[in-house]
Formats: C-alpha cells, structure tokens, sequence
C-alpha cells in the first residue's frame, strides 16, 4: 500500500495523528524534497517520527517512480508530502501509477498554502486561478501568470502566487549534456517577484492604453513569509514597495488581491500594512 | 634593400583610395607563391636574381621542403606607379589626386583543397583576388571553388597565366594554339564568373577581359609578365594609334595584313591574328634565338627591343640567358602591380559594395556607415579572421581588417566572439589591445595604430576569442557575419600522448592548434577520447605535426582516420509520435519527414537561412519544394547551430502558451540534431513537424528542465519511426594524368567505390582529366595507390562534395551502416546495441 501523507506547513509536530500512526507503520518511508520545505531538519523529522526517513529528489519521483512504489501486496511505503498531498500537482502521477500497477493508495490531508493564506485576512471564497511566478533566464521570461492575474482581477478575484523554488534544479546548458550540473538552491522572495511582475508591466504598458484590471506599482499586494511558521510575517503594500521589502529566509508567497476589497477584509489587511 | 620604411607605409595607410587588399588564389601547384615572389623582390625584399625560388610567403620549413603553402601569409608592400599609368585610373575612389604611391597588402594563399579555409579567412579581409591559372592545366577544380568563394564574398577579381615558359619549352605549341589555350581558360574563368554573378550587380562588371589589361600572362618561375597593355605601349608610338585603342585590337578576332597594313575581322590568308603576330611573335623570337643558340640572332634581337644586359650576365646561355632576358624586358613585379593597382578595387570602392555582406546588423546604424563610407573616424569595426602563432609559443596575432574607424595599440575596446548577441553578455570582452603590428612575411613590425582599409594583426586579443570575432568600439553594434567555408572537417583522428602524463600538455596542444587553424575542430568525445578533424588527410597530417611539434610538444599516438557520418531518414514517421515530460503533464505531438532533394544543400549554401525574412523564405520554399506557405512560414528554427541542414515546423492549431515553450523545444532540437539517434552524429535533411502540444496550467511546471529532454525524447521517437539512415561523405575527385595512365585510375576506383563521371582531354595538351565521385571513408592511402597504380603519373585533388546515402539499414543486424553505427557508438563511449524506440515514445 502507499500511503501519501500531508506534513501540514511548520515543523515535525503538524503532521495529523493518523498519519504519524500511518508513518510509524511503514517498511520505507520518503520525503518529497523539491516542492517545498519545512521548518525543521530531515534529521529532527526522524526523530520525531521514530524511524528512518529518504529523500527523494525531483529526479527519482519523476525518472525513477518505481523505485519509490511498494514492491509487493504486504510492503507498506510512506510518501511524505510538506503540505497538502494534492496541493501540488506533480504527485498526481505517483498515485495514477500506482494504480495502473493495482498498489493500493491511501491519502492523509493537512494543511495547505492554499487554504491557510486565509490568514491574511482575505476570503477564501474569493481566490481565483492560483498561479506560480517563475525564475526567468536569458532566454526563458514567461509572463503568463500575469494575464492570469488581470483576468482574476477583472472578475473581481484575488490571486495566490506561488514562488519559484528551485531545489537541485539542473542547469539549462546540463541539460543538453550527458553530465548534470545543477543550479544552487534558490527560493524566490517576493520582492524579487514583485520586481518581475513590475518588469512585465513596464513591458506590457508601453504606449497601450491600460486595460482593465491591469496592475500599476500602486496595486495592493500581500507578501506571505513562512506560512504556519512560528516566525510567520504578512506584510500588506503597494507593489511598488513590495519590491524592496525583506520579509527574511524562505519560503515566501505572494497575493494580488482583487481591486475592491469587502470591509472586513480591508479591516483585517490594515492590521498588516508595513507603516 | 627594402624600398620603403614602415614610417611610409603607415603614412599611405591614411589615403584609403590608394590601398589594394588582394589575395593570390589558384589551384595547388599552378605557382601563387611563386609568382608572388616577383612583387616581393619589386618591393626590394628579395633580390630579383632569387624570384621565383625564395617563395617568401612560405614562412614554415615544411612550406619549403614540401614546395606547397599550408598557410596563408600576409605581406604590405608599398610601390609608387608611373604618371603614365595613373591615367588608367579613372574612378576617383581609386586613387588620391595627388598620391602616386600604393600600398599593397597581399595574402598567398594555400592552393590545396585541405587549406581552403585559409583562402576562405584571406578572401574576407582582402578586396580583390589574383588568380592564378598554370596555362598548360588550364582551369582545374579548386580554381573554380576558390574563384566562386571569391565573388560570393564580393571580391574582384584579375587573371594570371602562369607557366607560359612550360608551355613554349616543354610542349612546343604553335602560337596560333597558344593564343587558342589562352581564349579557352579566359572563357573559362569568365563562365565561373558569370555564373555567380550580373554584369548589373553591385559590383559591375567583373568578367576579366585581356584587352582590358585584366589579364595577366608570363611565368612567375622566370619572374616575367605582361599585359597587353605593355605591348601596346611599345606599338603605340609606331602605330599612332591611342593605346587603349591599340589593346583592343591585340586581342580577339582582329588580324592584320602586313602587307596592305589593313586590319580585318576575319582571317584571311594573307593576314595573321595581331595576338600572335605582335605579342606571341616576338617571345617565340626570344626564346627561339637563345635556346637553339642562334647567337648573333639573339644579340640582334636585344638591341632591337632595347635590352641591356648587366655586364655578369652577358656570359650566361640557354635557360639562364632567357630567364635574364625575359625578366629585364618584362619585369613581372611591374605587370602585376599595374593590374592590381588599375583593376583591383580599393576599399573605398569595395566596401561600398560589400558592407551589406559583411554586416548582420541593421544597414543603417553607425558600424554599417562607417564600413560603407571606410571612415576611420567612424567607430572601430574590424574582423579578425584567422590567428597566426607568434614566436611566443602559445600565443598568437590576431590577424584581420579594420573595415571603419581606427586601431591602435592601448585602446579599450568590446571583442566579441561569433556567438555574440546584441544586448547580452555572452562571448562578449572589453579588453585593451596590447599591440597593434604589421605582418610582414616571415616578420612582424610594431605599428602605432591602423586606420580602416587596412589589414594588420593585434596582440593581447588571442585569449578572448577561440578562432575569428569582431572587435569594435561601438556599444550597439551587432558582429560581422561569421565566414562560410567551402570544405568541412569529415575526416577525424583520435590522439592520445604517448605518456599518459603528458595528457595536461596534449589538452592545452589541442586548444592551441584549434586557435591556429580556421577548420580544425578539436573536439572530447564522452568516452575522453581526443578527436581532431580536419578537411582530408593531408590537413590532418599537417595539424598532428604541427600538434606534436610546435603546441603540445610531446610524442602522440594516433588512430587511423575515420569519417564522420550525417544521420538522415527515409520515409515519414509510421505514427504520431507523442512523448511526455519527466512531469507527465506536458505532451509534445510530432513527426518526422524527409526534406525534399535539394533544400539540405540549399540551407548547406544559404540560399535558405534562417536570418531571411520569414515570408519571402516561405515563397521560396513554396515555389521550389511545395511546402505549404503558411507552414512554411512558421520553421522555428534550423539545426544543429542554429544554422544547419534541418528545420523544426509548427504546425499545431491554437495551442495557448506554446510561445513559453518555444525557445525549450528549439534547445532540445538542437541538442536532438546535433547528437542523432543512431550514434550522435549530426542529422542531415530531416524536417520535424509539430502537431500537437498539451501543457501544465502553470508557467512553473513547463520550464526548460521539463519540455527539453521531452522535445529531444519526441524527436528520437520520430526518427526512429521513420527508417533511418546513414549518409557518408563524398570527394569530388579530379585527376590529371596521360593517357596511358587512365586504365589504372579507374582500376583503384574501382575497388574504392568510386565512380567516373566524367573524362576529357584537356585541349591542346596529351593531359587527360578524369573526375570521379569517391566516398571518402575509401580516400585514405587513395594518392600513394593511385601513384603506385599509375607509374606516379597520376595526381588527385579531391574535394568534399556531397553527402550520399550509405545503403542499408542501421537497423538491420550485419548491414554495413549497423556496423559503422555499432563502431561510432563504440568509439564514442556509447552503449552498444540499437537505440530502443520504447525509451523515447510513451503512450497516451
């Protein structure tokens, strides 16, 4: 049986009881290292749970999937997702797998990002497409994400934008090669995100006529640092702001809300404004 | 004694209009070097006695001991012309008001095909080209190519007939046959011209044309030359006619009777043709009296044309005698340097015409003024084509042209290397230049600093760029267009030292010799093997010597020469070829299929290149394949480089976000074309189409790490679905021979795969030219077989042709591309075995 477990957003005690029970039972059990991270150490993890654990990279997930999946009926795996298990949306084919090969798979939730940003007072209800804002490169700048956040905004909705990470990533000029070189850990804070979003929109304004919903550097947005953390931080600005602001280590997260606000919700954001 | 300082020479460097940029081009063995000498000794830098047999341009001992230019050498020589001369010039931009003296900086170049790459570097930076054609081979294979590379870089060119001394002492032909040779060659020549270029085109009209005064005839051995323009000057007078008038008639269908003094246009028995009659006439005379030892015939001749011997030479008979005669009565330094400074263009001329092929630019931001107005106050743009070792081992000259603004030594400026881009970073310095020199032969002067037009070496650039690059001190300026070489390096060796210890030192050898040489390719194969290759045999002879001798100093072992192989397809893909990314959210739809004949050779030429406007390719390409114009018009992009023989088309509908993917999917096509399926050769003639693209929601999920190694899977997949193939390269090979000696070319041939194509008499001659295609995996040992097979009568030049299907299937157990396909994996570290489809196409 497989069983994908969600570790919640803080350290080693936010995992749910039934999946520390679960955890305690199995024969092998994994970290999914690449989509997020805790606050606590992989070795204060084991401690905690009592048993043993493996890391497992991009590269083994996604290459080498069934090295990870139980070898027989009787073999109980643990796949520990930081998180929800479904919150990202890679682990959709582990599971698809290992039903193709008739594994059993059992899920434990927890806590999300998509879920706990309510903390920062905006309603849940009112999220449209989530989005991620990637790295850009020489020659790879995407800017998708942000037609997705003005067409969230024209319909009135806020977004969540989750940052870049990239954790044991190969480097673009490796990967045309046969040996592997990779990029030094990097996550991506949301003054960096707040500088691309400000980059595609000095781009995008040139000479138009502002379209509806579009961003300006006096846009609202909302910077999450360490979600579920003890050390957690919110800090509500304009976005022209934003992309000075330190909110410290990792992992950050980013919210265009919508241009009208409901009163509570505007009452709940002032408690965060930077001034 | 050298007739002039580099103080002169520097100073003449300012008035453009009396600059020439040549190089000396021919085909091996029809006496460029040699010929070249007679300038050199004009310049007094050699003494006129030497010309002839110095070769000063063949600065290496092995140019020497093998009489054959490896590399190409570069030589500034200033000469002032006579006031009688000047008037021939009548463009402005040709020559200063005021100013009687020019500089030439002239380039010998290498005339066997392995070297082409040196001519291809000269033609670059130099404006007009010498050709020099032996009159008794007439126009061979390699005077072709380098004549074609000529005019497709836009450089003009005057003709040469060498080697007049073999054809009146050694084959004895008549005048009237002599005068019928030397129509033949110019037709020739100017067949080759016209074929790749408009008398309408930019450059005008560059057909050469012996009434003209463009075309040269003598022998470079002997040193003497003329045009018909000297024979005119001598008959002018009695003739009282006008010597340009004169020119005309000396040349073509006018006969003169001598005894009505009436010229005609046709022959008539009593009249004979004035070539013959008034320039032929009296050589014949000349070497008739002193080689049959007619003495007092010959005394009575000299004073006649008014020679005057030195008084050492009077004793001298024979062959001694005549080269004395011959060179005081037409001294070649004097004929050449009248065609080149009355018909070849200056760079004020040329560059008017040849910035549009030089630039990559925009034609009209500054870099590109400065180079069509030659302005040396404009910004600094100068192209370094080729690198010349200098006395300190391991370091060399960059050797090139300034084309607009000014170098000198001191000055801060941007070095960029052929994979610059505008705007970023890459392949980008901004270093001082340490020196600015003048290449001189065998040696070097300091120069303060060298404005436009000219051509000199810099030192201190060699570590920023690996073989060519432009240098500028424009901050917006895009590179000089990278040069296209006529030859390509498919024949590869493996070295190793013979020490194992000495593996650092070979490293740095290697990385040396690539620098030294345009082609070479020094490449580390993934099993760590050392790989050099070169353009045929005897370039990779030359390049281990010079490995082992000069850049890495050590002993080498090497492997027996092997060729390198292109992988291409057969038919279409058998099916929809999907595969998915390491996600399985991304889902890439393509197939492959072969390109129609004739388009990889197309693209190989430029003809199609992805820097065309992409409407008018898609025309072309509909027009002359049948491509759908609107497919047509969305290649992505060619490869392997970005540049090469195989095309990536979009053919989807409506797929959104596809352009966050693109430039993933071109890396993977590139990286895929680049190391094919079979055994990471190249691909060759393949085009890939698109159909269908399925992506993640999210931008995150879609990047490079994802969609490249899927695009390279995807494109795997289709080529193994589309019967694969292996294409082998093949030499155009031309071999000159008697008669008797036929028989036994075709017999080596014949057991080498090759075939005839075609086997002439060259008219006029008991020579025989037989050309042949022969693959060159067959061409290693071919010159040494083909000798011994033919008495040693029989010499090839063989040069790189096509690319032609090896029959068979690789995948086909015991085929021969399976075996090639099983020894290039092999050699290249590679897992034995066929590659298994399985690993490269996933299921929906």
């Amino acid at each position: 049986m497989l069983h994908v477990i969600g570790l919640g957003l803080g350290d080693a005690t936010d995992v749910t009881v039934k999946g520390l029970e679960i955890i305690r039972t199995c024969d092998r059990v994994y970290l999914e290292s690449y989509t997020s991270i805790l606050s606590t150490s992989l070795m204060d993890l084991e401690q905690f749970y009592g048993c043993s654990i493996l890391e497992a990279d991009r590269e083994l997930v996604e290459n080498n999937a069934d090295e990870i999946l139980p070898k027989d009926e009787k073999e109980n795996v643990g796949f520990l997702v930081v998180g929800d298990p479904f919150g990202a949306t890679t682990h959709s084919d582990l599971i698809l797998r290992a039903r193709e090969k008739g594994i059993k798979v059992k899920i434990i939730h927890n806590s999300s990002i998509l879920t706990a940003v309510g903390c920062c007072g905006l309603q849940l209800y009112r999220f449209g497409e989530t989005v991620s804002i990637p790295y850009w490169n020489n020659n790879w700048r995407p800017n998708s994400f942000y037609e997705k956040i003005i067409s969230n905004r024209q319909r009135n909705l806020h977004t969540l934008c989750l940052l870049d990470i990239k954790v044991k990533e190969p480097t673009i000029e490796s990967i045309v090669k046969k040996k592997k070189e990779y990029m030094p850990s990097q996550f991506m804070s949301v003054s960096e995100a707040a500088t691309q979003l400000l980059k595609i929109i000095e781009e995008k304004n040139e000479g138009i006529t502002k379209e509806e919903g579009a961003l300006d550097k006096s846009s609202l947005v909302v910077g999450l640092a360490r979600v579920g953390w003890d050390n957690q931080r919110i800090v509500a600005c304009h976005l022209g702001q934003m992309a000075s602001v330190d909110l410290g280590p990792p992992l950050h997260s980013l919210i265009v809300p919508a241009a009208e606000l409901h009163p509570l919700e505007s009452e709940f954001i002032t408690l965060h404004t930077c001034e | 004694m050298v007739n002039f300082t580099v103080d002169e020479i520097r100073a003449m460097m300012d008035k453009k209009k009396n600059i020439r940029n040549m190089s000396v081009i021919a085909h091996v063995d029809h006496g460029k070097s040699t010929l070249t000498d007679s300038l050199v000794s004009k310049a007094g830098i050699i003494a006129g006695a030497k010309a002839g047999e110095t070769r000063f341009t063949d600065t290496r001992k092995d140019e020497q001991e093998r009489c054959i230019t490896i590399k190409s050498t570069a030589i500034s020589m200033y000469f002032a012309l006579e006031e009688k001369d000047l008037v021939f010039i009548t463009n402005p931009d040709q020559r200063d008001k005021d100013e009687k003296g020019f500089l030439i900086n002239l380039i010998d170049s290498p005339g066997h095909v392995d070297f082409s790459s040196e001519v291809t570097a000269a033609l670059r930076v130099t404006d007009g080209a010498l050709v020099v054609v032996d009159c008794v081979s007439g126009v061979c294979v390699q005077t072709e190519t380098v004549l074609r590379q000529a005019i497709a870089e836009r450089i003009k060119p005057v003709l040469f007939m060498n080697k007049m001394d073999r054809a009146l002492l050694e084959l004895q032909l008549d005048s009237e046959d002599l005068y019928q040779t030397f129509q033949r060659i110019v037709e020739n020549v100017n067949v080759i011209i016209a074929t790749y270029s408009d008398d309408d085109g930019p450059m005008g009209e560059v057909r050469v044309d012996p009434s003209k005064g463009s075309v040269g005839f003598g022998s470079g051995l002997h040193g003497w030359a003329f045009t018909l323009k000297q024979f005119s000057e001598m008959y002018a007078e009695k003739f009282k006619i006008d010597v340009v008038k004169l020119m005309n008639r000396l040349w073509g269908e006018s006969f003169f009777n001598p005894k009505t003094k009436k010229w005609s246009k046709q022959k008539e028995t009593d009249n004979k043709r004035s070539f013959c009659m008034y320039v032929l006439d009296p050589i014949y005379k000349v070497f008739d009296s002193i080689m049959n030892y007619k003495k007092d015939e010959a005394d009575n001749l000299l004073q006649k044309l008014g020679i005057v011997l030195k008084p050492e030479d009077k004793d001298k008979d024979g062959k001694a005698l005549l080269k004395v005669v011959m060179r005081t009565w037409l001294p070649a330094g004097e004929a050449l340097l009248q065609m080149i400074a009355i018909h070849l263009p200056s760079p004020v001329t040329a560059q008017k015409y040849r910035m549009e092929m030089l630039y990559e630019g925009p034609l009209d931001d500054e870099a590109a003024i400065g180079i069509k107005n030659c302005d040396p106050n404009g910004p600094l743009m100068m192209y370094v084509s080729k690198m010349v070792p200098t006395s300190d081992k391991g370091r060399f000259y960059a050797f090139g042209r300034v084309f607009s603004g000014k170098v000198s030594t001191g000055m801060k400026a941007r070095i960029m290397g052929p994979n610059f881009q505008p705007g970023k970073k890459e392949d980008l310095y901004e270093k001082a230049i340490q020196r600015t020199i003048l290449m001189m032969g065998r040696y070097v002067e300091a120069i303060e600093d060298v404005p436009s037009g000219n051509i000199c070496g810099l030192v201190g650039v060699d570590q920023f760029l690996v073989k060519t690059g432009t240098i500028t001190t424009f901050k917006d300026a895009h590179n000089m267009k990278v040069m296209k070489f006529s030859v390509s390096p498919v024949v590869r060796v493996a070295v190793e030292p013979k020490n194992p210890a000495d593996l650092p030192k070979l490293v740095e050898g290697l990385k040396r010799l690539a620098k030294s040489d345009p082609m070479v390719q020094c490449i580390i194969e993934e099993s760590g093997e050392h790989i050099i290759a070169g353009a045929g045999e005897l370039h990779l002879e030359i390049c281990l010597k010079d490995l082992e001798e000069d850049h890495a100093c050590i002993p080498i072992k090497k492997s027996d020469p092997v060729v390198s192989y292109r992988e291409t397809i057969s038919e279409q893909s058998n099916q929809m070829c999907l595969s998915k990314s390491p996600n399985k959210h991304n889902r890439l739809f393509m197939m492959a299929c072969p390109m129609p004949d004739g388009l990889a050779e197309d693209i190989d030429s430029g003809e199609v290149n992805p820097r065309d406007d992409f409407k008018v390719r898609a025309r072309y390409l509909n027009e002359k394949y049948d491509y759908d114009v609107t497919e047509a018009r969305k290649i992505w992009c060619f490869g392997p480089d970005g540049t090469g023989p195989n095309i990536l088309v979009d053919c989807t509908k409506g797929v959104q976000y596809l352009n966050e993917i693109k430039d993933s999917v071109v890396a993977g096509f590139q990286w895929a074309t680049k190391e094919g399926v079979l055994s990471e050769e190249n691909l060759r003639g393949v085009r890939f189409n698109i159909h269908d693209v399925t992506l993640h929601a999210d931008a995150i999920h879609r990047g490079g790490g994802q969609i490249i190694p899927t695009t390279r899977r995807c494109l795997y997949a289709c080529l193994l679905t589309a019967s694969p193939r292996l294409m082998e390269p093949v030499y155009l090979c031309e071999i000159q021979c008697p008669e008797i000696a036929v028989g036994g070319i075709y017999g080596v041939l014949n057991r080498r795969r090759g075939h005839v194509f075609e086997e002439q008499q060259i008219a006029g001659t008991p020579m025989f030219v037989v050309k042949a295609y022969l693959p060159v995996n067959e061409s290693f040992g071919f010159t040494a077989d083909l000798r011994s097979n033919t008495g040693g009568q029989a010499f090839p030049q063989c040069v790189f042709d096509h690319w032609q299907i090896l029959p068979g299937d690789p995948m086909e157990p015991n085929s021969r591309p399976y075996q090639v396909v099983q020894e290039t994996r092999k050699r290249k570290g590679l897992k034995e075995g066929l590659p298994d489809l399985n690993a490269y196409l996933d299921k929906l």
